[in-house]
């Protein structure tokens, strides 16, 4: 199983303005600010809104989901003890609200997953894609990853205790995947892998690094926070090391009491 | 590659277990109460409830209470077990697990909730702890010796029909042996309330298909199926022959008024087992009640099938809607339609639809030829799957 990786972007590298991706005002509108961050990751990442129209599969990831609409749900359910109640945030907390908001801007009604599983969501959604393409189901495969981080999650995390080595983080990725090479491709995925068992930096290097070309990011999670899907930044900037040059790059992750997780990604031959 | 279910496990209103289930819906009764008796809220509506209490579920799951499960963990902690025991499966192998909710840990992490919002050092952790959906997966793997892959998908109401789609491609690209596949979702204030924001709760017992029907009643429970290649194994239920997602891409809680997704998936599902509808002989319909699904879903049925639709029913008005546990419960349903020849009645249903005529089957029914099953999930954000299980 392989696949090819045309464009790997963050919410950081969207620079075209919102109502070019999102033309469609009623539905911008009403987009909560992860769904509208969301949306326009993946509208860039395809290079416009059109492009939407010739997926096969948009796959989602998301360890928490929409934190902010579901506590904003909550909170008037408890406050007006359950009467008159704005149905918007309960219908945005939805999981899989993002994959579902995407295939309705050109009306696609191609195949539409979302993971949530803690810090492998991500890795789950690309490990879908991958299986997808060697299956022949799919060409053509927007995935994404997204978390928000909110004052209570900060407040209930830091009261658990799970921020005294780590900061909070949030953010969203988005991976236009192919299953054939084009002029756009960038780097190939050729290997996803669920261990049972978790490796150290060293063991991680025996047993995964061959070559003084390949370059090991082990945990760097770190670097963006501890949030699910920051392993779905690491990604990136092995997707972004291969494209300066480096022939293959390892990312191991593991974090939140799930499994770790070994991606690799090279260099086009 | 053949995909074959070799186990199946059930939790629903109608009971613990497949027996507790069978045995009240042979006897056509609901699992439905006309008040919810174990969730707390002040809204007076029927609900698919399992009568029993948190502690008593963990005792059932012979776990000590001082773990503070979520509900949605007990419910699936229940049903994967009676799942891999049925399947006698040798947990030494690469077992996985692909299980869905909607919910999580939501029934404890409103009661955290409402002490935070007062004042946001109290609230007790243990109440939190649970709330993201993969923490009754890690809890179910744990709890049930499960060592291979394990994930949570969370598409809505069709979430558990997505999981098992899901396993069967982890049992075809070799990553698993065996797969417990399925969903489990436990009531919660919160859905009630945001179903009833809604307005697609119905005040009575919900009426699937029929030109009266005014809602839905939410419901909880949990439905797995082991999965594993059929080379592997000597006796199994049934094929898992078919399957498909596809996008209705209209709205983004109702469904288009032609069944565009509906009808995207069955035919999809029973291109992938190479079979004409005319070869199904029982649907397990999702039918959940409102007005709009069941007509989108009749549109689709008249658009693929014609005017020879096979006998239909939705099992949701003895079990509730279980939301991501539904394409489990169902499927386990399905299942069983093929294994014992049952036909399931539709209750609650009087009058067809006028726009379009259909009726689903009213009696039990033991003892039916049935080779070939169809089983619908659709959900929120137009996620729509089709499953399709043979003899």
């Amino acid at each position: 199983m392989k696949c090819f990786i045309d464009k790997v972007i963050t919410h950081k590298d969207v620079t075209t303005d919102i109502k070019v991706l999102i033309p469609d005002a009623g539905l911008r509108r009403r987009m909560s600010s992860l769904i509208k961050n969301a949306v326009s990751t993946a509208v860039e990442c395809l290079g416009g809104v059109d492009k939407i129209a010739d997926l096969d599969a948009i796959i989602t990831a998301t360890g928490w989901g929409f934190l902010t609409d579901s506590e904003r749900f909550l909170r008037n359910m408890i406050v007006n003890k359950e009467e008159l109640l704005n149905p918007t945030p309960f219908i945005q907390s939805t999981f899989n609200t993002v994959g579902g908001q995407i295939s309705l801007l050109k009306n696609n009604h191609c195949y539409n997953m979302t993971y949530v599983h803690r810090s492998h969501s991500f890795e789950d959604a690309l490990l879908d894609a991958m299986m997808r393409i060697a299956d022949s189901e799919s060409k053509n495969v927007l995935v994404g990853a997204f978390d928000e981080a909110t004052p209570s999650q900060q407040r209930i995390m830091e009261r658990m205790g799970l921020f005294r080595h780590h900061n909070n983080g949030e953010g969203t990725v988005f991976a236009h995947l192919k299953s054939e090479k084009s002029e756009n491709t960038i780097a190939e995925l050729i290997k996803i892998e669920f261990l049972s068992e978790s490796l150290t930096q060293k063991e991680c290097l025996l047993k995964y690094v061959y070559s003084e070309s390949s370059v090991l990011l082990w945990n760097k999670y770190k670097n963006y926070g501890l949030f699910p899907t920051a392993t779905a930044f690491t990604f990136t900037d092995a997707v972004n090391l291969v494209k300066e040059g480096v022939k293959e790059v390892v990312v191991y992750n593991e974090y939140f009491g799930a499994k770790p997780t070994v991606i690799i990604v090279q260099n086009l031959l | 590659m053949k995909i074959v279910v070799t186990g199946l496990g059930l939790v629903s209103a109608l009971g613990i277990g497949i027996e507790e289930n069978i045995a009240l819906i042979r006897e056509e009764k609901t699992g439905i109460k006309t008040l919810p008796k174990i969730l707390k809220t002040s809204n007076k509506l029927p609900v698919g409830e399992l009568c029993v209490s948190n502690e008593d579920l963990h005792s059932v799951a012979n776990i000590n209470s001082k773990k503070h499960f979520s509900r949605t963990a007990l419910l699936g902690i229940l049903a994967v077990r009676e799942a891999i025991l049925d399947a006698n499966l040798d947990m030494t192998k690469r077992v996985g697990l692909v299980s869905s909710t909607s919910v999580g840990g939501m029934d404890l992490s409103e009661h955290f909730f409402e002490k935070f919002i007062e004042n946001d050092t109290s609230g007790r952790l243990r109440d939190v702890r649970m709330h993201d959906c993969a923490a009754s997966t890690e809890a179910i793997a744990r709890y049930c010796n499960i060592n291979g892959y394990t994930t949570t998908i969370s598409t809505a109401c069709s979430s558990a029909a997505n999981a098992i789609i899901q396993g069967a491609k982890l049992l075809k690209h070799n990553i698993v042996d065996a797969v417990i596949v399925g969903g489990s979702d436990a009531l919660s204030a919160f859905t009630l309330n945001g179903f009833n924001s809604l307005m697609i709760l119905d005040e009575k017992l919900c009426r699937p298909f029929d030109a009266g029907r005014s809602g839905l009643n939410l419901g909880e429970g949990a439905g797995y199926l082991v999965l594993q290649r059929e080379k592997d194994v000597d006796t199994y239920y049934c094929q898992l022959a078919g399957w498909a997602n596809r996008n209705d891409a209209h709205h983004q809680t109702t469904s288009s008024t032609d069944g565009d997704g509906a009808y995207l998936a069955m035919k999809e599902a029973l291109n992938k087992a190479k079979l004409s509808p005319a070869q199904v002989n029982y649907i397990n319909a999702h039918g959940t009640g409102t007005g709009n699904n069941d007509a989108a879903e009749s549109a689709a049925f008249i658009r693929l099938f014609g005017k020879k639709l096979p006998p239909f029913s939705s099992t949701k008005a003895f079990t509730g809607h279980t939301l991501a546990a539904a394409g489990g419960i169902e499927a386990v349903f399905s299942v069983l339609a093929i294994k014992n020849g049952y036909l399931y009645p539709n209750l609650g249903f009087t009058t067809p639809i006028e726009d379009y005529g259909l009726k689903p089957i009213t009696k039990f029914k033991d003892g039916v030829e049935v080779d070939c099953v169809l089983s619908n999930s659709f959900g929120f954000g137009g996620n729509c799957s089709s499953i399709v299980f043979i003899r």
